[in-house]
């Protein structure tokens, strides 16, 4: 029976790491509130049409259309009440853009012992961490108007740190080794 | 890589940095027990004096809001690691 990968956060880092998941023999569940923007179409995996529609059906339209993939979609906001609920599966990947929600899911995983692989950049596009949450630290939000690393011209290095998120998730089902990783453009470390 | 790492005593650790989108680490290893202060304070001198491989000379380095963390050895990686970043709030 395939195992299931359930990712929060559907924007920059996680629409573009579902789609390495389509190599994958797993079932996927993905997890947003959010609605794609104009300004995502630059960063993330969502295509113009889609500007209006939920992350969630978006990027499920896009894996059906595009690989044949069937995903299944929750467009609930994580909360308290819900995360229950929503946080099961084999592999929790958490690519969300907020530290109160990264907040839920860490203890959530804590909790119930499910493994859990955190996404997570600089909003300046300097910096990605791929890091099993074992050892990951939340940085909270600095404060209203802070950089969000979603203008297009981070888009290689928003794709490269989802590619590792898709090796450490790739390594974990196939070995069950848990690998993390600091990402700059200057180079990848092995944490 | 190995000669690097067996010059790291076991109470010492490699210190890693990352600044303006490039990562380079300290040439010498830092005192497990060196605080965050020092860190940064050992690192915003290492990259104003050029000090850092990788890392472009930078006289107004500034590494305050940056996060310090530390990861104990592992099976691959046989000494200590204190990593000099930038924070990562988004992810989306």
């Amino acid at each position: 029976m395939s195992k299931i990968v359930t990712v929060v956060g559907v924007g920059a880092l996680g629409s573009h790491f579902v789609q390495f998941l389509r190599s994958e023999d797993v079932a996927i569940n993905v997890i947003d509130f959010d609605r794609v923007e104009q300004k995502n179409v630059q960063s993330q995996f969502h295509g113009k049409p889609n500007v209006g529609k939920l992350k969630v059906d978006s990027l499920k339209q896009s894996m059906q259309f595009l690989y044949g993939v069937r995903i299944k979609t929750v467009s609930n906001k994580l909360v308290g009440d819900n995360v229950d609920v929503l946080l099961q599966g084999d592999l929790i990947v958490d690519c969300l853009d907020n530290g109160a929600s990264r907040k839920l899911v860490q203890d959530h995983v804590r909790a119930k012992g499910i493994p859990c692989l955190h996404g997570a950049l600089a909003g300046d596009g300097s910096f990605g961490r791929v890091i099993w949450d074992e050892s990951f630290v939340i940085d909270y939000e600095s404060g209203p108007g802070a950089a969000t690393c979603e203008n297009g011209e981070f888009l290689p290095f928003i794709a490269l740190t989802s590619a590792y998120l898709g090796i450490a998730t790739q390594i974990f089902l196939a070995q069950g080794k848990k690998s993390s990783y600091s990402i700059s453009p200057g180079g990848v470390i092995r944490i | 890589m190995d000669n690097v790492v067996q010059l790291i005593q076991e109470n010492e650790a490699r210190l890693n940095v990352t600044y303006g989108g490039q990562n380079g680490d300290l040439p010498d290893a830092v005192s497990i027990e060196t605080t965050d202060g020092d860190i940064k304070t050992m690192a915003t001198e290492a990259v104003a004096g050029g000090g850092i491989p990788g890392i472009p000379t930078d006289a107004r380095a500034d590494f305050g809001d940056f996060v310090v963390e530390r990861y104990p050895p592992t099976e691959d990686r046989t000494h200590h690691l204190i990593q000099l970043r930038p924070k990562t709030e988004f992810g989306g």
